[in-house]
């Protein structure tokens, strides 16, 4: 496995900092290798990134997450198979310094990109110095998702969560 | 295009080995001599490459979920999707002239098979009381007359309004309201028949009456149980997730009375390995269940699970899970821990070795999926069954993760939909209350009838009109000679159809036949062209649009029809519900819907993305809307049925030539029977024991605890690999022996996998 880890403080609260990771959808407004992002459920996430030509396409599950603390992740399948993490600590000028560390195999765009950690540390550099300008540019997170997930699944929550709000009724 | 026969298909069985595999070039030629036989070159080539895709037609057969858009084949469809299509899509004409020469009574002796071949239904017709002919009659006087009928009704609950799954989301919500508005919930529909068991059991353990899982999840899933389904003929795209699934290294247990080809192998047609090659394996173990023993063996792997927890205690179950979010697991792993294996072995008819494989197929998965279909449901105790497959997923947390979950296939494109939309006999109250606050009028509390209970209201008299929009009601219910003398004591029966089938046939003292568009062709309102919604078995709701010029200018779609008929049946009440504004723009339909049913909310904007809107499962949000709030352990217990010596437990199937009620043909060519429908499979040792032998006539006649006799007449024997101590045979000829009392504890829904039946010789 090869592995890449960057750093970078942000001037907003970890608990707005978070939030806004954990709207997946919205990062191809900010990140320029994520081209298309499509939450299936809250654990699950399809992804398309583009560098130069090469577009990739894999879905992700989270596997923990806890609210203003982390969220770690893995891609579903065989192929470009790799794990994330991501941690919140709050600085003590009131601000979060988040990190990311990716992990990959060898193979596919992802495994090429950390097995050049230079330019791959370029890359995750960049793309979360674009978060830190939208996220401290707007101040605010544009949604949150303050749910729990240990091993995979969403764990109980009060008050229910409005999108689970759907037809419970048998169905024949 | 080929013209509608004239005489009834000849019946010449020959019997060829089965198929071990599924799919193939085979399936393109059959798929494509059909549609030829139908219809033109150029509809077939419109209606095949626009079914599936964003924007064109949904495929009114079976309610498998499509790829994500970007990712769907040129040809996203399988060859009975194709057939299916073709068959609505047809060039054969029924006129005014057919029903001159065909009177009603001629036309009751016809077989589903030629009555689907004469081709669609082009103007709305009337047997008047005494007649035997079927005669023209305009929209208005069609419309009028039932209209008149509902309102001369001592009580709207002396009405009943059937639905079968091709209807579209629009049409049931419509359907459902006018019903409601008129005054009754009596909205029985084809779910009552199929999967209300799982509807139930889902509901009581996870509080949710719709399936858990996506394709991703199948894709994704380690170890997948295919369990009481066909997939080769009933869900043939499945085998392509499934494909992927193996192709991603999966393992697959599929459970089932018989070796169906699909279950074995698959060979992609729409791929060169799977033209040429051997194709991909689809079950790594088969294991050859007898009916209705399913239950005994999640039993029996629950079981084995908690021992070997014991023995390895913190490895097999998920703690953690069960813990937090679910209830009961004591209780449950009590009453499974007493699970005895004489009992098991004798129900599922397999070794404890098998079970024990598949034990170790478990423990080597950290993601598992289950589908099942009707070979679950349609026994006394499909609900236990359901509620027993739950329990086997609860232990290790295989709900909620991706990867893992409940897969109930469902089998009519928006059978689904329906439900969603209302269109149940019991729906809840807040349902109703927001029907009362968006259309001001108050709906009827009291539980209406589902199928079953309708069937045996009409014979107690207690209903006096019938009206079916889709399907074909008659031959889909069970116990065919009472259905049939159920439906000929109403006053009126009406048929919202594409097609003609026996259900025309089975008349009331006066009968409507309303035909209506196809989900093939273009809807024109004065609000201009319409599309439908339909909500696939994965809780994906989409658009379908028609693209191909109407069989007829004086078709009505199925939104008009009903629109039409609750003003002239409530005029201007109750309530403010623009039934002049629905017909126009089903936009406005929509809209109402966005503001009913939860989830579909912004309806008309979000379902015109590509794709659609993907309900979401609260399961898969952490949310178990249960009586205790959390999944829930069931306690289970189970009989086997009694069978006689000399007897077998039949189970009613359909052939691969065949969509729901219809067969296209007299052939079933994975299973290897050619030229007839009138066979009873039977395991060549049964055979023996009851001194029978390939080629015997008999009469297939049911064991049931009334004193009516049921008899399927002139069956031949084949002899085949069904499960030792059952039989097989084609549905619908079968129904007649599924007695209307014999329904699935707590769903109500009929027993057509376990009917006691015993096989009398007939000398020629």
């Amino acid at each position: 496995m090869n592995t890449v880890e960057e750093t970078i403080e942000i001037a907003v609260p970890v608990r707005t900092a978070y939030d806004q990771w954990t709207q997946v959808a919205c990062f191809p407004r900010f990140m320029t290798t994520v081209k298309r992002v499509e939450q299936i459920r809250p654990t699950v996430t399809l992804w398309v990134l583009g560098l130069g030509p090469v577009r990739r396409e894999f879905a992700t599950e989270v596997v923990d997450q806890v609210p203003d603390s982390h969220l770690t992740w893995r891609s579903l399948g065989q192929r470009h198979g790799h794990r994330g993490e991501v941690t919140f600590r709050p600085t003590g000028a009131g601000g979060t310094a988040l990190t990311v560390r990716m992990s990959a195999e060898p193979r596919g765009l992802t495994g090429v990109l950390t097995a050049l950690p230079a330019a791959t540390g370029r890359v995750l550099r960049r793309e979360l110095a674009n978060f830190k300008t939208y996220v401290e540019g707007h101040g605010e997170a544009s949604g949150a998702w303050r749910g729990t997930v240990r091993d995979g699944q969403v764990r109980p929550t009060e008050p229910e969560p409005p999108r689970s709000r759907v037809p419970a009724w048998p169905v024949g | 295009m080929k013209k509608p026969p004239r005489d009834e298909p000849r019946d010449d069985l020959s019997v060829t080995p089965p198929k071990t595999w599924a799919a193939g070039v085979p399936a393109v030629v059959h798929a494509l001599e059909y549609s030829l036989e139908q219809t033109a070159p150029k509809e077939t080539a419109v209606d095949l490459l626009t079914m599936n895709q964003v924007g064109g037609i949904d495929c009114p057969g079976c309610a498998w979920a499509d790829p994500a858009p970007g990712h769907r084949h040129r040809n996203e469809y399988c060859e009975n999707g194709a057939k299916h299509i073709n068959d609505e899509a047809t060039t054969r004409r029924i006129t005014a002239d057919f029903f001159r020469a065909h009177p009603v009574s001629d036309l009751a002796g016809r077989s589903d098979l030629w009555l689907n071949q004469q081709g669609r239904l082009t103007e709305p017709m009337v047997k008047r009381p005494g007649s035997d002919h079927y005669e023209p009659v305009s929209w208005r006087e069609a419309l009028d007359l039932l209209a008149g009928e509902l309102r001369a009704l001592d009580s709207p609950d002396e009405a009943v309004f059937y639905t079968s799954g091709r209807v579209s989301n629009e049409a049931a919500f419509v359907l459902q309201l006018f019903a409601r508005a008129f005054g009754t919930n009596n909205l029985p529909d084809c779910s009552n028949m199929c999967h209300e068991s799982s509807g139930f059991a889902l509901h009581e353990t996870l509080g949710t009456g719709k399936g858990t899982v996506g394709l991703q999840d199948l894709h994704h899933a380690d170890l997948i149980f295919l369990v009481g389904q066909n997939p080769g003929t009933n869900h043939p795209r499945q085998l392509s997730a499934l494909e992927q699934a193996k192709r991603n290294g999966a393992r697959v247990v599929a459970v089932n009375p018989l070796p169906e080809a699909g279950l074995l192998r698959f060979k992609n047609p729409q791929k060169v390995r799977g033209v040429i090659g051997q194709g991909v394996r689809i079950a790594d173990r088969f294991l050859h269940i007898r009916p209705g023993g399913d239950l005994a063996l999640f039993q029996a792997l629950n079981r084995l699970l908690l021992e070997a927890e014991d023995a390895r205690p913190g490895h097999v179950l998920d703690h953690a899970f069960i813990r937090d979010s679910t209830s009961g697991f004591e209780e449950f792993a009590a009453l499974v821990r007493q699970t005895s294996w004489d009992d098991v072995l004798e129900a599922t008819g397999l070794t404890r070795e098998e079970i024990e494989q598949v034990r170790d197929e478990v423990l080597n998965s950290s993601r598992v999926v289950v589908c099942w279909a009707m070979g679950i449901t349609q026994h006394k105790h499909g609900v236990p069954t359901i509620r027993e497959i739950v329990n086997f997923l609860l232990l290790r947390g295989n709900l909620g993760r991706a990867g893992t979950g409940a897969c109930p296939v469902r089998g009519h494109s928006n059978v689904q939909g329906d439900r969603t939309m209302g269109i149940w006999e019991q729906m809840p109250d807040s349902f109703l209350d927001a029907l009362r606050e968006e259309f001001g009028f108050d709906p009827p509390r009291a539980h209406g009838l589902d199928s079953v209970d309708s069937i045996r209201a009409m014979r107690q008299g207690r209903i006096k009109v019938f009206l079916g929009v889709a399907g074909n009601f008659v031959r889909a219910a069970p116990d065919s000679a009472v259905t049939e003398e159920a439906m000929r004591g109403c006053r009126l029966t009406a048929h919202v159809s594409t097609k003609l089938n026996r259900s025309h046939t089975v008349c009331g003292r006066t009968a409507l036949i309303l035909p209506t568009l196809g989900r093939t062709e273009r809807d024109h309102q004065t609000g201009g062209e319409q599309f439908v919604t339909v909500e696939n078995s994965m809780s994906e709701v989409h658009t379908s649009r028609g693209r191909l010029k109407p069989a007829s200018s004086l078709l009505l779609s199925e939104v008009a029809i009903l629109c039409r008929l609750a003003r002239r049946t409530l005029g201007q009440g109750p309530g403010n519900i623009h039934w002049d504004e629905f017909e126009a723009d089903y936009h406005t339909i929509r809209d109402r819907i966005s503001r009913i049913v939860p989830g579909l909310h912004d309806f008309n904007r979000r379902v015109a993305r590509p794709g659609g809107i993907r309900l979401p499962n609260p399961v898969n949000e952490g949310v178990y809307r249960t009586a205790t709030g959390k999944a829930v352990f069931s306690r289970n217990t189970w009989q086997a049925p009694d069978v006689p010596e000399g007897h077998l437990l039949l189970q009613t199937l359909r052939s691969h030539d065949q969509w729901n009620t219809i067969p296209y043909t007299l052939n079933d060519r994975y299973r290897g029977i050619h030229g007839s429908r009138r066979v009873v499979m039977v395991n060549p040792v049964d055979l023996s024991a009851l001194s029978l032998a390939e080629g015997d006539r008999v009469d297939v006649v049911g064991v049931w605890h009334d004193d009516t006799e049921r008899r399927a007449e002139g069956f031949e024997v084949v002899p085949y690999p069904t499960a030792r101590g059952s039989a097989a045979a084609y549905y619908p000829e079968t129904q007649v022996l599924v007695p209307l009392d014999s329904v699935a504890d707590i769903s109500n829904q009929p027993t057509s996998k376990g009917i006691v039946v015993r096989l009398e010789r007939v000398t020629p």
